[in-house]
């Protein structure tokens, strides 16, 4: 009864986008506002709706109604509420229904917003956003719907359907097949929904642009509108990756946290693009130049993000990510296309009256540089798309499928990324138009030394040899060195114009120009993350031992040694074995690392879960891979000492703070007035 | 007045277009050697069996089902060792006879199909079990042994199943 109710509101919501989305389309053939209003209470009416379902399937969840074909296949009486709660988004339709659901409540916006001026924006993003949440939830209530039941028939036959043919008698299952023990994690908790908040909060600018274009505003009001929904969804899409990279890092066990999977890139890229939006658009707002720019970014990103979906979800690719094998990959990809030929045809139509005719200087300034930040971040984009379709590109032209991996990504990202370090690290240097290359100079002289000690402190104390890492590290430098300077600098102007209170200082730049500050902070997150990147990728060190209780085996000052090995059963339906192995450094006992094998008997699968123990410096990672009968009392470890990734979570952090202080309200109003 | 600003502005665009273009050709350069260096050619069991030596040494992709009596792990050497036997390359070749779990179930029992030794340095994986589907990528030495770099698996079993096999007792 309760899934039926669910399904119910579900359709109900399907019904009114629809309607709402004819009702758009009758105001622009009658031209009667009355039609874009009651779209927008219908609009109104959707989120509730959704909401509704959304509850439904988390009691069903909670209460392990194995009936439900959802529940059986993603619960069972062995898993904690939590992770039952969290299994909402662990299968495709819950998943899709999650996606409906976050979907409707972003687009709320278009239904509460008070549009005054903007109005003519309005109808066109409403077209937007209903075309867009009538083909999920047409997903939802006709290919993916996780309201099924399973039915027994009179003729001893077995179905799924939400309702019950005639004669037939509900098949109750006693226990359900329970999450892949991969997502019995409390990453599950955090981040599919992050990113999902990031993908979805897209449609805002996507809509609003489309508004812009399609009734031919041709201001930059859509980018004042839109700026805090872009931010907001890109914050949530870093957060996402990076959530995504911890409990790779935390549970898959190979020392790393990010493998170059296809359903890891699908979710980059419309990072990339975001990233390179928010930098154009800041120049539009300076200069009312790169309009059509903007235009062509935050298309290109909600259509990746789309994309993202299509891959995600359609089975074409195989991943640790990927939803097993669906018949939705077909409406998703033409929706896909739909998208991308609407937005081409969109601008195309409109191109000549979105010129801007404003050209910028070559030279070392701002907007240079920003075009530069562009051409990487395109770039990085661009060679990541490659890798994911040049199988299928490969097998069309030459008959035999060809595959890229890691070490390709990282060959040729690897340079890109280092030039966003660079980039991050010189463009507070740089004026907006133009730079005083006198002054440019004299601070240099002062800075470059400074920047030196960075990478000489790695090579002196940290004994890093590599010439890359060095250089990366020299960069990273710079740009804390550049960026501190600013600071420094701004705050000396602040103190001379009031009190000598340094409280009072920062709050009080903080207020006149939050949104700078914010940034600023961003990119101290960014340079910060890098460094844990840089750690990883270019300092790890491994070993593997197969270890007798009481030895030892060491890399560079830690000596990690084999104290005991312990089985038990966790009562949760899973059987674990732990083994502790204590950790010297220079001699002197620093704590010990418990990695863990884990076996969910009922499946058959097991787990491996690292043991981890962090600092600043430093990770120890130790993963525990096999082990002899407890006569024998041997067991085989593989070890990693991965330098400096916890500045990775720390720089996240960092950024999201940033964001967080960049989106603070207040002072736009000065702004305005400045300019 | 008017010529010169127009030539100026050429000049400047030209910055920018010569600018743009080297940043390209440096990371088309890129994608090129990288390609060169570490692309995988994706084959079947069967192709790599035909016993062709101009494969030996390229770099390598294959897929097939694991043989769960082949399985042996020398810890000392920390050297994996087992066989997998051929499944066809494509998505819808296996979709076609009957979906992966059975495709991966023939393979494995059908002693006539070509079969592949694969020798991989490292630990079994959680996942290494009969009937596993498994993609590796690594070379393949003149006695047409399978060097394994890289080993990762799939497991279709439960999770594709619509309907419970347990009816309520």
């Amino acid at each position: 009864m309760i899934a039926t109710l669910g399904y119910l509101t579900l359709a109900l919501a399907f019904l009114l986008a629809v309607y709402g989305l004819m009702a758009v389309v009758m105001g622009f053939f009658q031209k009667s506002p009355a039609w874009t209003e009651s779209a927008r209470l219908a609009l109104l009416l959707i989120f509730p709706l959704i909401t509704a379902s959304v509850i439904t399937l988390a009691i069903l969840l909670a209460i392990q109604r194995f009936d439900v074909a959802y529940v059986y296949s993603v619960t069972s009486l062995e898993m904690p509420l939590y992770l039952r709660l969290t299994a909402l988004w662990g299968g495709q339709s819950g998943s899709l229904l999650f996606w409906s659901w976050l979907m409707s409540g972003f687009s709320l916006f278009f239904a509460v917003r008070k549009w005054r001026d903007d109005a003519d924006l309005l109808p066109w993003a409403l077209v937007v956003v209903f075309f867009t949440l009538v083909f999920f939830l047409m997903l939802n209530v006709f290919m993916e719907t996780p309201f099924n039941r399973f039915w027994h028939l009179p003729d001893g036959a077995r179905v799924i359907a939400v309702l019950g043919p005639r004669g037939a008698w509900p098949l109750i299952p006693q226990d359900g097949q329970g999450l892949n023990p991969l997502l019995r994690h409390p990453g599950m908790i955090w981040h599919p929904p992050t990113l999902y908040l990031g993908f979805v909060g897209f449609i805002i600018p996507f809509a609003l642009a489309v508004g812009s274009l399609a009734s031919d505003r041709r201001d930059r009001r859509w980018i004042e509108i839109a700026r805090p929904w872009t931010l907001v969804a890109w914050v949530f899409l870093s957060l996402g990756l990076v959530l995504g990279m911890r409990w790779a890092y935390d549970i898959l066990g190979w020392g790393g946290y990010w493998g170059w999977d296809p359903v890891e890139i699908a979710a980059l890229l419309p990072w990339l693009s975001s990233t390179a939006l928010i930098h154009t658009t800041l120049l539009q707002r300076r200069r009312a130049g790169f309009m059509r720019w903007n235009l062509v970014m935050v298309f290109l990103t909600f259509i990746l993000v789309i994309f993202g979906t299509f891959l995600t979800r359609s089975g074409v690719l195989s991943s640790v990510h990927a939803f097993a094998g669906s018949d939705i990959g077909e409406p998703l990809f033409i929706f896909t296309a739909i998208l991308t030929l609407g937005s081409l045809g969109l601008l195309v139509y409109r191109w000549g009256d979105f010129a801007s005719g404003y050209e910028p200087q070559f030279g070392f300034t701002k907007e240079v540089l920003t075009l530069l930040l562009n051409l990487v971040l395109l770039s990085i984009l661009m060679v990541c798309f490659l890798g994911v379709i040049y199988p299928i590109i490969s097998e069309l032209l030459t008959d035999t499928q060809v595959t890229v991996g890691p070490a390709w990504y990282k060959r040729i990202t690897g340079p890109l990324f280092i030039t966003l370090i660079f980039l991050v690290g010189v463009c507070p240097l740089a004026a907006w138009t133009v730079t005083n290359l006198a002054k440019l100079r004299k601070r240099l002289l002062v800075l470059l030394p400074i920047s030196f000690t960075v990478p000489l402190i790695a090579w002196g104390l940290g004994d890093v040899q590599h010439g890359v890492v060095l250089l990366a590290l020299w960069l990273v430098g710079l740009s804390l060195v550049v960026m501190s300077a600013e600071i420094i600098r701004e705050g000396i102007r602040a103190q001379r114009n009031s009190s000598w209170n340094l409280l009072s200082i920062v709050w009080k730049t903080l207020q006149r120009n939050h949104r700078r500050y914010g940034g600023v902070l961003v990119h101290v997150g960014i340079i910060l993350m890098s460094v844990g990147i840089i750690g990883i990728e270019g300092l790890q060190q491994e070993t593997q031992a197969t270890l007798s209780i009481g030895e030892s085996v060491k890399i560079r000052n830690y000596t990690f040694r084999f104290d005991g090995i312990d089985h038990f059963d966790a009562g949760d339906g899973r059987f674990v074995t732990e083994a502790v192995l204590a950790v010297l450094q220079e001699d002197s006992p620093v704590g010990a690392l418990y990695p863990q094998r884990e076996v969910y008997q009922n499946m058959g699968l097991a787990v491996t879960q690292p043991g981890l123990k962090s600092n600043l410096a430093v990770d120890l990672y130790a993963v525990l891979i096999d082990w002899r009968p407890i006569t024998q009392d041997e067991a085989t470890f593989r070890i990693f000492l991965n330098p400096l990734v916890t500045w990775l979570w720390v720089g996240t952090g960092v950024l999201t703070v940033g964001t967080i202080v960049a989106l603070l309200p207040g002072s736009t109003q000065n702004r305005r007035e400045q300019e | 007045m008017a010529h010169t600003a127009f030539s100026r502005s050429k000049s400047n665009r030209l910055k920018f277009i010569i600018g743009g273009g080297l940043f390209v050709m440096a990371v088309v350069l890129m994608v090129i050697s990288a390609t060169k260096a570490t692309a995988e050619f994706f084959m079947t069991v069967r192709e790599l069996g035909a016993g062709d030596q101009d494969l030996v040494g390229q770099n390598l992709r294959v897929s097939g089902a694991v043989v769960g009596d082949s399985i042996t792990y020398d810890s000392e050497a920390d050297q994996l060792q087992f066989m997998i036997a051929h499944i066809p390359g494509d998505e819808r070749e296996i979709k076609a006879a009957g979906g992966l779990s059975w495709v991966l179930h023939q393979a494995v029992n059908n002693i006539n199909n070509p079969r592949l030794n694969i020798v991989y340095q490292g630990a079994p994986p959680d996942m290494l079990r009969d009937e596993a589907q498994a993609i590796l990528t690594g070379t393949l030495n003149t006695d047409g042994v399978f060097l394994a770099e890289e080993l990762l698996l799939k497991c279709p079993t439960k999770y594709e199943e619509a309907l419970p096999d347990q009816v309520e007792k």
